[in-house]
C-alpha cells in the first residue's frame, strides 16, 4: 500500500517474522532471534516492518554495537481508502466553492489581479494554489499561532478567534497559559529565559551590541566568533569549524562551494528542502536512492563507477553522499556504520546534517557519530544547526583544516551574508560548554540523560495505547499518523482545548494520505508533564478513533 | 438517564461520520448540502427497496420451484 522504502530489510538485517529458535540468515549466518522476542513481545503481521539488526557477534558484520530497532507500520487499507474517500469530498466541495468564487456568487478572499489588468499574462495561476485555498485554509488555526512567551515546556499562546472560517483571524486580547509545548525542537531545555546561559548573553549584549553590521569577511569577525568556532570543533572531535547565521543558508550556500559540474550528488529521499535546494544549485548531478536503503545506495555507487558521467563515460570529479542525522518527518536514524563503509569501499565523500541529531543523540550528546560510536574523522563534512538543541540560531560546519580554509573564502554565506549576532554566540558557547560540562556542573550530562529516558518512556507509552509511530526507538521526534485530513485539524484543536500545543503536519511536507502529529520530546519535559500529556493524547485518540496499530503490546509495569 | 446516554452514543457517532468524510472540515451549508444529498439517494433506496421486494422474493421462489 504506502510502503515506506526503509522496509526492505537492509544489510545486516533480518525481517522480523518467526517466534522463536534460529533461522539461516541472508549470508548464510545463522542468526538468533531468541534474545530479541523477550524484549518485544508483538504478533507479527508479514506484512509490517519491523527491523532489527543482530546484535554483534554472531552475524559477521558487527557494524551495530547496539539494536538498530526502525517501525515503519503499513498503512491500514479501510483508513487509506477512507482516506482517499475524504480528501475526493473535498476536491468535489473545492470545485464547487471555485465555481461560485468565478461566479461571483462568493466573495474571493484570494489575490486576484484588477480588472484593468484582464487583457495582461495572467499572474496568479488559480488551480494551482487548489490545495491552499481549499483544503489548507479551512484548518490554517492550527498552524501559524502566534507565542508570547519563551518557548521552553510551557509555552503561552496569544488566544485568536476567526470570524469567516480562517480567512482572517481576530485577537481576543487574552492568552492561554502554560500551554505544555510538544512541539519546539527543544530537545535538551535550552530555549530559556533564567540560569547560566541567559546571563552570559545578557553580558555579551552589555559589551557588544546586538549587530554586527558587517560581513565575516569584513568587519564582522569578532574574537567571540573565534573561541565558539574552537568550541564547536573540539565538541565535534573534528579539526576546524565554520559557523553561519542561518541553518537554511548553511545548506543551501555551501553545499554550491563544494560540488560543482562533472560531480555526482547522492541524495536521500527524505532529504530537507536547504539539501535540496543546495544541491540544485551547485549544478552537479543528482541522483535519489531510498530512504535509508543501503542495498539502493551501493547499487547507485557501482553503476556511478562503472558507467561514469552520461555521454563522455568519463569518471565524476567527485562522489558525495548528502544523508541526515535524523530525518525529522520520520523519525528515522541513519545508517551511519553502512554509509561509512560504503563510503569507504567506493572512495566518495560523506556530507552529514545532523540538524535534529546534535545534542539529541548519543551518550554525550554529541550527535549521531556518538550515538554509534564511530569517529568523527570518517565523515568528510559534518554540518548541523544550532538552533534545536542550543537554543540558538544558525548552523556549523566541520571538518578538516583545509576543508575549512577553502569554505573561508569560496562559500557565499561567509563572503556575503551579515555575521550571528553576539547574544546568539555566547547563548551557543555558554550551552555546549555546558553539554561538555566544562563549566564544573553535571547539568548537560543530566540532561542528555534525561532527554534519552523521556525519548523512551514516551515511545513506549505511545505505542502501548495502540497508535502507530514511526521511527527509530532512540530518536526523539516521534511522529504518530493521523491519515484523515479532518483528523489533522481536529486533532490540533482537541488538543489545544485540553491545553496541549503539538505541530500537526499534512500534504505538501509529507506524502498525502500519511499526515501526522509530530511530537518533539524534551529534557525539561518532566515525567508529570509527559505522563498529563499521554493521558491527554490517550483521551483524544479515543474521541478521534486514531489508535490504528494492529500489533498488541503488552503494557509494562511501569 | 438512558436518553442521555443514547444521545451522547449517537453525537459520538454523528462526530466520527463527519471526521471520515471530512465535513468536519466544510462549513454548515456544505455540510447541509451532503446530508441531503445522502438522505435523499439512502431514502430512493430504500424506497424502491421497500416497492420492489415482494415482486423480486416472488420471482426468485418461482425460479427456485418453490411456490407456483
Amino acid at each position: 500500500m504506502t510502503e515506506s522504502s526503509a522496509n526492505k530489510p537492509g544489510n545486516g538485517q533480518v525481517c522480523h517474522r518467526v517466534k522463536n529458535g534460529v533461522k539461516p540468515g541472508r549470508n548464510g549466518f545463522i542468526k538468533n532471534h531468541h534474545h530479541y522476542h523477550h524484549q518485544q513481545p508483538m504478533y507479527c503481521y508479514p506484512e509490517d516492518k519491523v527491523q532489527h539488526t543482530a546484535c554483534n557477534g554472531s552475524s559477521g558484520l558487527g557494524l551495530y554495537s547496539r539494536p538498530f530497532i526502525e517501525s515503519f507500520e503499513e498503512t491500514p487499507m479501510l483508513v487509506a481508502v477512507l482516506t482517499y474517500m475524504g480528501y475526493g469530498i473535498l476536491t468535489i466541495f473545492g470545485y464547487l466553492r471555485d465555481f461560485l468564487r468565478d461566479w461571483k456568487i462568493e466573495r474571493c478572499h484570494i489575490a486576484r489581479e484588477r480588472e484593468e489588468q484582464r487583457d495582461f499574462v495572467p499572474l496568479y495561476q488559480d488551480f494551482e494554489n487548489f490545495y491552499t485555498r481549499n483544503l489548507y485554509m479551512r484548518i490554517r488555526d492550527s498552524w501559524n499561532r502566534p507565542i508570547c512567551s519563551v518557548p521552553g515546556a510551557k509555552v503561552d499562546l496569544v488566544e485568536r478567534v476567526s470570524p469567516d472560517y480562517n480567512w482572517t483571524f481576530d485577537y481576543t486580547g487574552k492568552v492561554v497559559e502554560g500551554v505544555i509545548n510538544m512541539g519546539s525542537y527543544n530537545y535538551l531545555g535550552f530555549a530559556e529565559n533564567t540560569g547560566y546561559c541567559a546571563d552570559a548573553s545578557a553580558e555579551v549584549t552589555m559589551k557588544y551590541g546586538v549587530g554586527v553590521a558587517s560581513t565575516r569577511q569584513e568587519m564582522g569577525n569578532l574574537d567571540r566568533h573565534e573561541e565558539m568556532e574552537e568550541l564547536v570543533a573540539k565538541f565535534l572531535g573534528v579539526e576546524s569549524a565554520m559557523a553561519f547565521g542561518m541553518g537554511f543558508a548553511t545548506n543551501s550556500m555551501n553545499i554550491p562551494a563544494l560540488a560543482g559540474k562533472g560531480c555526482l550528488i547522492l541524495s536521500d529521499e527524505l532529504n530537507h528542502a536547504s539539501l535540496v535546494l543546495g544541491a540544485r544549485l551547485s549544478g552537479s548531478t543528482i541522483r535519489v536512492f531510498k530512504h535509508n536503503n543501503m542495498q539502493s545506495l551501493e547499487k547507485m555507487l557501482r553503476d556511478a563507477i562503472v558507467h561514469g558521467q552520461p555521454r563522455t563515460h568519463r569518471p565524476w570529479k567527485k562522489i558525495l553522499i548528502l544523508v541526515e542525522g535524523i530525518y525529522s518527518m520520520e523519525g528515522s536514524i541513519v545508517r551511519l556504520p553502512e554509509v561509512i563503509a560504503l563510503k569507504k569501499r567506493y572512495r566518495a565523500y560523506l556530507y552529514l546534517d545532523e540538524a535534529h541529531s546534535i545534542g539529541a543523540l548519543g551518550p554525550g550528546g554529541r550527535g549521531v557519530v556518538d550515538y554509534f560510536g564511530l569517529d568523527p574523522r570518517d565523515v568528510d563534512v559534518m554540518m548541523g544547526t544550532f538552533t534545536k538543541s542550543f537554543g540558538a540560531a544558525g548552523g556549523y560546519i566541520g571538518g578538516r583544516k583545509e576543508l575549512m580554509e577553502y569554505l573561508r573564502s569560496h562559500s557565499h554565506s561567509a563572503v556575503y551574508a551579515a555575521s550571528m549576532s553576539p547574544p546568539v554566540v555566547e547563548q551557543i558557547i555558554a550551552s555546549m560548554k555546558c553539554i561538555m560540562g566544562e563549566d564544573g556542573t553535571t547539568l548537560g550530562r543530566d540532561r542528555v540523560q534525561q532527554l534519552a529516558e523521556n525519548t523512551l518512556y514516551f515511545r513506549r507509552r505511545l505505542t502501548e495505547m495502540g497508535f502507530i509511530i514511526y521511527g527509530n526507538n532512540d530518536s526523539p521526534v516521534v511522529p504518530m499518523m493521523l491519515y484523515m485530513p479532518a483528523k489533522i485539524g481536529a486533532f490540533g484543536r482537541e488538543m489545544l482545548k485540553r491545553n496541549i500545543g503539538v505541530v500537526v503536519v499534512g500534504f505538501p511536507a509529507t506524502p498525502i494520505i500519511e499526515s501526522r502529529a509530530r511530537f518533539c520530546i524534551s529534557a525539561a519535559h518532566t515525567k508529570d508533564m509527559l505522563d498529563t500529556a499521554l493521558s491527554v493524547i490517550s483521551e483524544v485518540g479515543d474521541l478521534l478513533q486514531v489508535k490504528y496499530s494492529r500489533h498488541k503490546r503488552l503494557p509494562s509495569l511501569d | 438517564m438512558a436518553f442521555e446516554d443514547v444521545w451522547k452514543k449517537i453525537s459520538w457517532l454523528y462526530y466520527q461520520y463527519i471526521l471520515v468524510t471530512a465535513l468536519y472540515m466544510l462549513e454548515p451549508w456544505e455540510r447541509a448540502i451532503f446530508n441531503s444529498i445522502l438522505i435523499s439517494v439512502a431514502g430512493m433506496a430504500v424506497y424502491t427497496g421497500y416497492v420492489f421486494m415482494p415482486q423480486h422474493i416472488m420471482a426468485i421462489l418461482q425460479y427456485f420451484e418453490m411456490v407456483q
